[in-house]
């Protein structure tokens, strides 16, 4: 009654959120190019927008206290070192001796002593025990005394904690092979441990392992801490036989039981590098990545390279991609961002975000590596095993100059013990757990990091136009179809056949990444025959299920919009698994999706486009351009993929997973949409 | 008649004496300003954990100085909140250093710590100031102090604007703060106050203040800092705040008899060494800060005059016409020790003088023992009532007797 004919005419007006989703939707072609290109301007972007990294907690007071150790640590550390090496020369079962000789060490010193002996536990691809650990299925094959390793555990206690915490150090050494540089590493640990045990400032109780690493130094750290966080009934030594206990002169003073201290609060580990680079200082390699690209705890990274730059000097450097060191173009991208910068402090001085083309190429190098060693999902070396206990760890790896002789060793030894007591004492006044810093970060350079608040700006503008594309050519397909006037039921559930296509082909995807398990139930059979029997078997499977489920041919465009709709919420999952996974699955992903038609609708320039995408989007093709354009490693065989994919199981990393229920499928409704006959 | 005369005549004095008596004695318990009786300190150091070592050393630092200075420990309230002494990360067990010099530990054997640990929380430090505690709380945690009673307070801490933080859980604001020396005034429990912070923007604590007697000295102002001095590179942590250490260095040139003024030590505090511009609110302070020796808050000093004669000393209110010898050194004739307030219109005896004076004039001797009395009483209402139930029976009487 009260509506005059003038306002029943005019259609009803949408809020302003509605009327700007539908504005954006009408214009999808235009946001996804410039959404697109600001998503990889952005990416380029993050070396510029790096801050600088800086000790967050208070409580860690990096520095404070000067360092205590003493000559006469340093000469015992030196006696040790000398008498590991001439037993190294002289004896036949190293295996025994050299963990025996390290035990009598730790005993004299004061700690208390154990040992864990453990077997090689060889990776094997469990695919309903993802992203948990394996049980112990003891492998009692071949249960010899030659086959156990046998990790060494020295712990001191704080004199007046309250024995709730500890502080582990580690040192992985190799006693069939003992290199120079483990004795070093162990010579520093044993300097560190000297001074521990005298001093009284310890709130948190040390541990020191060393990690038995003949069957790797992952392992014998994973499988120490499996042990220590497994609470054992009737003792430890029950599980072997009794002729497998290394007989100790030691007598009472070391025991086959695991021995605990408190919850551990940070982990290093202690490595020295084979060969000093030709810097003038010495160096110091910090890695940090663990499994599922996680991260430890910044404050943690940045006490170390604090105390190793301020405190000892050292020149502090993370994994960098050294071949990217001297790329043009991105000398040239440097220069364009340098120039703006100049450009608008010239405009505002205030304006601070110029950075020099050198800063700019390092600052990529590292920040690539950086994603790369995420995105791979692999740890980066023995610390990653303490990340899977929420313990914040990393390896710091010291490259000296030069250390053949005694004074350059005893340098070295005064120079790493100090560092790694400060890095202690610093640990030592912490008072929960990291916690106070970023855990989110990509690092691209050693004091400079990109928390997770800018770089997920990137990620976003790059997927944001997935959803708009699905949108808008769901509203079109519909449109097209109220104009036609068919007389069709149900028109608005359209969406339900490519659905149905979509939902198959992932189902695939998920049959696909179970495949290796049953691939290696068969016996002696070599990388490439694995590799091939793998994908012959997944095409199979394809076939099948596409001639089982013959879905009627629905419209491209429907299809393509589930599809993308499926690869944005993939993208967006992984995203919260692995972020740098999912960044650089993007970055092949979304052109793709974005761009893919059928060959008969689009033209010749896109269709060829099209090609060169899907090529260079399949994970194995991804692979070989990746390797051959960075040059990761040499040789292209297949075998090296399938190693790839291999390493990537038996890490139990996401990205496996990612690529086999995510990105492969949605690299195959590409080419079903590139292929469509419309 | 006659009889009935005189008995008139007896209750009219009697009455008129009573009246003069009571409204003497109520006008003088208004317009008698308290003196200064005694000295209290209350010491708070408000955070927790290992690296706010400085801020318990502080605390104990004004400690162990007002307690030089003759604050003895029954009236010093000390509040830590946390125990770095047996803190595990100390290097030097059961000692606590505000110098890298280590040459003088604070935490000896005559440390009385009143509210350690947890226990030192908004509520309880509102509830030592103001008085209001739980039953079981044992004097020697409250602070028992009156009416002539000059309170040091001290905290230490981290702070902000117009807050300051407790055991990094709760915060005391400016206005709380406020609120509990207002309550205290009204409850007359100090004569003077002097409040001396040490924390972050600690001049912005001070803004609500209204009461009068207050004088407040924070370390800096509003968006200022307030910065540790040192790192005692051994221990591995700061040792001492800025401000304190300062303040200390000030007093360490003092003894218990020096006569140095308020002014002299707000004027002792260099902004340049202090790396924040020093605060002080004076305008709820009656008397001139130039005038007032530190120790009136710092210690437990106050004059002392020594007198050649005992009877012209307390003859009475005309006391100004007596000549003051005021001592800076101890005393040796204690018994002819008297103290008396800053004012000299307004004099009083220590009850603990009291006893020991003898052979004055006995008319002087009895007009004391009255005033006495009198300024014992402090419910002047209640004489009042009486009073007037007494003249009316007195009327009565009279009434009785005439008819």
């Amino acid at each position: 009654m009260a509506s005059t004919p003038e306002t029943e005419g005019q259609k009803p007006k949408h809020r302003p959120i509605v009327r700007i989703g539908i504005f954006i939707i009408a214009h999808s072609f235009i946001v996804s190019v410039v959404c697109c290109t600001a998503g990889v301007l952005a990416l380029l972007l993050l070396p510029v927008l790096a801050k600088k990294t800086y000790v967050s907690e208070n409580a860690l007071m990096p520095g404070s206290a000067i360092p205590m150790i003493t000559d006469q640590d340093v000469s015992g550390a030196n006696n040790f070192i000398n008498e590991l090496t001439s037993l190294n020369l002289k004896s036949q079962s190293l295996n025994i001796e050299i963990p025996r000789l390290i035990a009598l060490h730790m005993a004299n010193l004061g700690g208390e002593v154990s040992y864990h002996m453990f077997q090689n536990q060889p990776n094997k691809f469990h695919p309903l025990h993802f992203f948990t650990s394996t049980d112990t299925e003891a492998n009692n094959v071949n249960q010899t005394c030659e086959s156990y390793a046998t990790n060494t555990v020295g712990i001191i206690r704080a004199p007046r904690g309250d024995g709730k915490e500890s502080i582990v150090l580690v040192t992985p050494y190799n006693p069939v092979n003992l290199s120079p540089n483990e004795t070093l590493s162990l010579g520093i640990a044993y300097s560190v441990f000297s001074l521990l045990t005298q001093v009284s400032w310890l709130a948190k109780d040390i541990i020191w392992l060393a990690a038995d690493s003949q069957y790797g130094q992952y392992n014998s750290v994973a499988a120490w801490l499996k042990d220590y966080h497994t609470p054992s009934f009737g003792g430890f030594g029950k599980l072997h036989d009794d002729e497998c206990h290394i007989s100790n002169d030691i007598a009472t003073e070391v025991s086959d039981t695991l021995r605990r201290a408190g919850t551990m609060a940070a982990a290093l580990v202690i490595k020295v590098a084979n060969t000093g680079e030709a810097g003038e200082q010495d160096a110091l390699n910090i890695y940090a990545e663990a499994s599922n690209g996680q991260m430890p705890n910044l404050d943690l990274i940045n006490v170390v390279s604090y105390l190793a730059v301020h405190g000892q000097g050292l020149r502090v450097q993370v994994d960098k991609l050294v071949s990217l060191l001297d790329s043009t173009w991105l000398k040239f991208i440097g220069e364009v961002f340098e120039t703006v910068g100049k450009i608008a402090r010239s405009v505002n001085p205030q304006w601070k975000f110029g950075i020099s083309v050198k800063e700019y190429v390092e600052g990529s190098a590292t920040l690539v590596s950086s994603l790369y060693n995420q995105a791979l999902g692999v740890p980066t070396g023995s610390h990653g095993a303490f990340r899977d206990y929420q313990v914040d760890a990393i390896t710091m790896e010291i490259s000296p100059k030069l250390f053949s002789n005694s004074k350059g060793r005893q340098t070295e030894l005064f120079r790493g013990g100090r560092l790694v007591e400060g890095v202690i004492r610093s640990v030592n006044n912490l008072l929960e757990k990291f916690h106070q810093s970023f855990f989110l970060y990509l690092l691209t350079s050693s004091n400079k990091f990109v928390s997770v608040g800018v770089y997920m700006i990137a990620f976003l503008l790059l997927v944001a136009p997935l959803p708009v594309l699905a949108a808008s050519l769901f509203s079109d397909t519909i449109k097209s179809y109220v104009e036609s006037e068919k007389n069709e039921p149900f028109k608005s559930w359209r969406w339900l056949y490519p659905t149905k296509t979509v939902f198959l082909v992932h189902l695939w995807g998920a049959i696909v990444s179970l495949l290796p398990y049953f691939i290696y139930q068969i016996p002696d059979s070599q990388p490439t025959s694995r590799l091939l029997i793998w994908a012959s078997l997944s095409l199979f499977i394809l076939f099948v299920l596409g001639s089982f489920f013959r879905a009627r041919s629905a419209e491209w465009a429907l299809l393509k919009s589930v599809t993308v709709s499926s690869a944005f919420i993939g993208l967006c999952l992984m995203s919260v698994i692995n972020f740098a996974t999912a960044e650089i699955g993007a970055l092949l992903l979304v052109p793709m999706c974005l761009m893919t038609k059928p060959w008969r609708v689009a033209g010749k320039v896109q269709s060829a486009l099209n090609l060169v995408l899907v090529i260079i989007g399949f994970p194995g093709a991804t692979f070989f351009v990746v390797k051959s354009v960075f040059g990761f490693e040499n040789g292209s065989s297949l075998v090296e993929f399938w190693y790839w994919v291999e390493s990537l199981w038996a890490w139990n990393s996401a990205t496996y997973i990612y690529i086999c229920m995510v990105h492969l499928p949605c690299w195959v409704l590409c080419i079903y949409i590139l292929l469509h006959p419309c | 008649m006659r009889n009935r005369e005189i008995n008139n005549f007896l209750s009219r004095s009697i009455l008129t004496t009573l009246l003069v008596i009571t409204l003497s004695l109520s006008s003088s318990s208004i317009t008698h300003a308290a003196v200064h009786t005694n000295n209290w300190a209350v010491l708070v150091c408000t955070s927790r954990f290992w690296f706010n070592y400085r801020h318990m050393a502080n605390t104990l630092s004004l400690y162990r100085t007002v307690k030089r200075l003759g604050i003895p420990d029954e009236r010093i309230i000390l509040m830590l909140a946390d125990d770095m002494a047996c803190n595990a990360r100390n290097k030097y067990p059961a000692q606590v250093f505000n110098n890298e010099n280590h040459r003088l530990n604070l935490y000896g054997d005559n440390v009385e710590v009143d509210y350690r640990g947890y226990e030192v929380t908004v509520e309880n430090f509102l509830r030592v100031l103001t008085g209001r505690h739980e039953n079981a709380v044992p004097r020697s945690k409250r602070l028992l102090s009156d009416e002539g009673s000059h309170i040091l307070l001290y905290m230490t801490g981290h702070g902000g604007d117009e807050f300051l933080k407790f055991q990094d859980s709760e915060e005391l604001q400016s206005h709380d703060l406020a609120d509990a020396v207002k309550q205290m005034k009204e409850k007359r429990r100090f004569k003077e106050l002097l409040i001396m912070v040490d924390t972050c923007q600690a001049a912005t604590l001070f803004s609500q203040l209204q009461s009068p007697g207050v004088l407040a000295i924070g370390s800096s102002m509003k968006g200022e800092n307030s910065y540790s001095h040192h790192l005692d590179s051994d221990v591995g942590v700061s040792v001492v705040d800025r401000f304190t250490f300062y303040t200390l260095a000030f007093f360490e040139r003092l003894n218990m008899y020096d006569n140095a003024s308020l002014s002299s030590l707000f004027s002792s505090f260099n902004p340049n060494l202090l790396m924040s511009t020093a605060y002080y609110r004076t305008d709820l302070y009656q008397e001139q800060v130039e005038q007032v020796p530190v120790t009136n808050f710092f210690g437990s000093v106050m004059k002392t005059i020594h007198t050649d004669s005992a009877y012209r000393a307390t003859s009475g209110k005309d006391n100004s016409r007596v000549k003051y010898d005021v001592t800076s050194s101890q005393s040796d004739d204690v018994d002819t020790r008297r103290m008396t307030s800053s004012d000299p219109g307004k004099q009083v005896d220590h009850p603990d003088i009291k006893l020991v004076k003898g052979g004055g004039c006995p008319h002087a001797d009895w007009w004391n023992a009255i005033v006495e009395k009198f300024q014992g009483i402090k419910n002047g209402d209640m004489i009042v009532n009486y009073g007037l139930v007494g003249m009316l029976t007195l009327v009565a009487v009279s009434t009785w007797q005439s008819s």
